[in-house]
């Protein structure tokens, strides 16, 4: 079993604090938004509460599949210049400060590939990052990059959705090792419950295949949306719902809204 | 041209969110089933018949043959299918190709507006529902093109993020698509994107090179020496070399928008400079303007058509096997061959067509009577007439827009109060 995996497992039995929901919690920041410091700030600021997953997103000015609030934050972080060795080296100090989380690194696909995906896994892994996210890098076309992860202890993260057919499904989270990202759209039709018992299918569909964490995106704002996913996933992402607290109020509201969906 | 699953050498590919996967993959089947049906084909030409006005002329240029005393000059006339330029022969392909896949909508992205015309009126012609994404500047920018689209009754979204352009109108469809692929087709407008688009595109486009081998030989007896159009996303051009590929003797030249500089943003050069660098991003992998941290920068063009941050993966691949030759025009230079087109032939020429024109014309007269060239006409200017009256510096033009505007005072003091005027 990979390192990631048995941190998530080790943190999720740990975790029987009474205030949460017996769920991990992974928060998503953007790189370099609205300034370089401020979020190195912000990220600090998670982590202090003791967020055990960090997604930190390196801004990239195109990213396709991602809704306006976090587009928007991305524009304004690459004004700002962000350099990925900097990026690196920081979320390495991040990482030695917090032994007790986890950093995983998302991002598009050519800013990573302009720095060069293998030294990207090779820095990575000598900062202690524990995975990496590249959403428009299909499977199909990753196979030097899955190598160069397994040659250095980096987790690669693939996505599976609704909408991906259920042989492609099952391979991929076959594959999966450190944890597999599913994201459930927020649009899904039809009532609550309906919506809800769509999910949990999906989400046992996919467990047939896979003993790998399953981390849930899905437009999370909600703390019955959280509570819903006890018992069906082991991790609740938190991303534009969290960048929109932020834009609103800060590192409070962000906070403010973290705890009411149970997650700190 | 045949690409190796999508590849063409090391460019080209799928590189899409997983979310899209289901909605590419039955492009590529759709696409893959099509070509190859008889049925298909016959709709196709008829449609480009009877509704676009196809064949194409090849224009014989005496008048401008003589003027440089070179090559003999002869124009492929794209610019007269129906909605003026070579986009609806793509347009036409997908349209019924969206028929067939069974959807009911079509998204488009649009720079200048001649990709979201010609989709508008096929999406009304063939019954379907409409949405093109437009960057806020360009709307601004070619709002009569936009008028047009939201009379054929589609819903033109002006594009707020990023730069504001075609760039960031072609990342707003593609997140459209994410959410409505059930029911919904990407046309996509140049031969870029993922897999099977930059291929499908080429398919639609490269009946203006089947035409130009035909009429060539009914109307001088060979083929010509020397091919050129403009390169934008790489449609057009594409479509006329791609025909040519196995005559070695035909040279293609492919011209890019030089625009006001040689800096990051004055132009769109990305093959005939060592301006672009490899790159995967917007779904495909080619050559983009980008920064040393991979991200895509602002670009320019006189002609909103071909300042595009990327470029076919088709072209990239054919330029670096050294299969075409790829140069560039400045602004001054397009406006000029315009200018003398009009002068000399009578020819309204779109800015974007004027590139492959002003490459065309300074290398004209270094050529023997005895030699053919053939310039891609992609489009027609009519589109481009504010841009061309300040470029030339026309002294009535603003007179006119001045006098137009007092003829309706009451219209634009209704929008105004309303706080909805828009950028005219
Ligand atoms: C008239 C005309 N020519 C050329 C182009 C450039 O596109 P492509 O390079 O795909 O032919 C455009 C694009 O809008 C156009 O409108």
């Amino acid at each position: 079993m990979s390192t990631l995996s048995e941190f998530i497992r080790a943190r999720s039995q740990a975790q029987q604090t009474s205030e949460r929901l017996p769920l991990l919690a992974m928060t998503h920041v953007i790189y370099g938004y609205p300034t370089v410091e401020a979020s190195l700030a912000w990220m600090r600021r998670l982590l202090e509460q003791g967020i055990e997953l960090l997604e930190v997103q390196f801004p990239f000015s195109d990213p396709v599949a991602d809704g306006p609030t976090i587009v928007a934050a991305c524009h304004r972080a690459v004004e700002n210049q962000p350099q990925m060795g900097d990026c690196l080296q920081q979320l390495g100090q991040l990482q030695r400060d917090f032994p007790r989380s986890r950093i995983l690194l998302m991002g598009y696909l050519n800013p990573f590939y302009r720095f060069g995906l293998t030294r990207l896994v090779q820095d990575a892994a000598a900062q202690g990052i524990a995975g990496l996210i590249i959403p428009d890098l299909p499977m199909e076309r990753a196979g030097q990059f899955r190598r160069d992860c397994a040659g250095h202890g980096v987790e690669p993260i693939w996505l599976v959705t609704p909408a991906t057919p259920a042989e492609r499904l099952a391979s991929i989270a076959r594959q999966a090792t450190g944890m597999l990202y599913c994201v459930s759209r927020s649009g899904v039709t039809g009532q609550k419950d309906g919506a809800q018992q769509a999910l949990a299918e999906y989400l046992s569909t996919i467990r047939q295949h896979t003993d790998a964490p399953l981390a849930v995106g899905f437009g999370i704002r909600r703390r019955e949306q959280v509570e819903a996913l006890v018992g069906q996933a082991d991790i609740a992402i938190v991303g534009s719902a969290l960048l929109e607290a932020y834009n609103a109020g800060g590192q409070e509201a962000g906070l403010a809204l973290l705890a009411s969906l149970g997650m700190i | 041209m045949m690409s190796d699953n999508g590849y063409y050498g090391q460019y080209g590919g799928s590189y899409i969110p997983e979310i899209l996967y289901t909605s590419q993959q039955q492009v590529q089947q759709a696409f893959d089933e099509a070509r190859n049906d008889p049925a298909f084909i016959q709709a196709l030409e008829q449609q480009w018949q009877q509704y676009s006005g196809r064949p194409t002329p090849l224009t014989f240029c005496a008048n401008l043959t003589e003027h440089f005393g070179g090559a003999q000059i002869y124009l492929k006339r794209e610019d007269l299918n129906h909605s003026g330029a070579h986009k609806m022969n793509n347009v036409i392909g997908q349209g019924l190709l969206v028929k067939r896949m069974g959807k009911k909508r079509v998204i488009a992205e649009t720079g200048a507006g001649q990709h979201g015309i010609a989709t508008a009126l096929v999406a009304a012609r063939l019954g379907l529902e409409c949405t093109i994404y437009m960057g806020a500047k360009d709307v601004a920018r070619q709002y009569p093109n936009v008028f047009w689209m939201r009379q054929l009754g589609a819903t033109v979204i002006p594009v707020t993020t990023g730069s504001q352009t075609l760039r960031d109108a072609l990342d707003e469809a593609l997140r459209d698509w994410s959410g409505s692929y059930a029911d919904s087709h990407y046309l996509i407008g140049t031969s870029c994107g993922c897999a099977p688009f930059p291929e499908m595109v080429s398919f639609f486009q490269s009946v203006i090179g089947r035409e130009v081998r035909q009429q060539s030989l009914a109307q001088f007896g060979a083929l010509p020496d020397r091919l050129y159009a403009c390169v934008g996303g790489g449609s057009n051009a594409c479509g006329l070399f791609l025909p040519f590929m196995d005559e070695a003797q035909v040279e293609k030249v492919g011209v890019e928008a030089g625009g006001k500089g040689m800096a990051l943003g004055e132009h769109s050069i990305r093959l005939s400079h060592d301006l672009g660098q490899p790159g995967i991003a917007q779904g495909f992998a080619s050559i983009f303007l980008q920064d040393d941290q991979g991200q895509l920068q602002e670009t320019h063009s006189i002609a909103a058509g071909l300042d595009y941050v990327g470029v076919s993966p088709i072209i990239a691949h054919l330029a670096e096997q050294g299969q075409l030759r790829m140069t560039y025009a400045s602004d001054q230079e397009v406006v000029d061959a315009c200018t003398l087109l009009l002068k000399k032939e009578g020819i309204i020429p779109a800015l974007e067509s004027s590139h492959a024109l002003a490459a065309a014309f300074r290398e004209a007269g270094t050529l023997s009577p005895q030699q053919r060239i053939v310039i891609n006409l992609s489009g027609r200017g009519d589109k481009d007439i504010f841009n061309v009256a300040r470029a030339v510096q026309d002294a009535e033009f603003p007179q006119f827009l001045r006098s137009y505007l007092s003829e309706y005072p009451d219209n634009l003091q209704l929008a105004s109060d309303a706080g909805q005027g828009r950028a005219v």
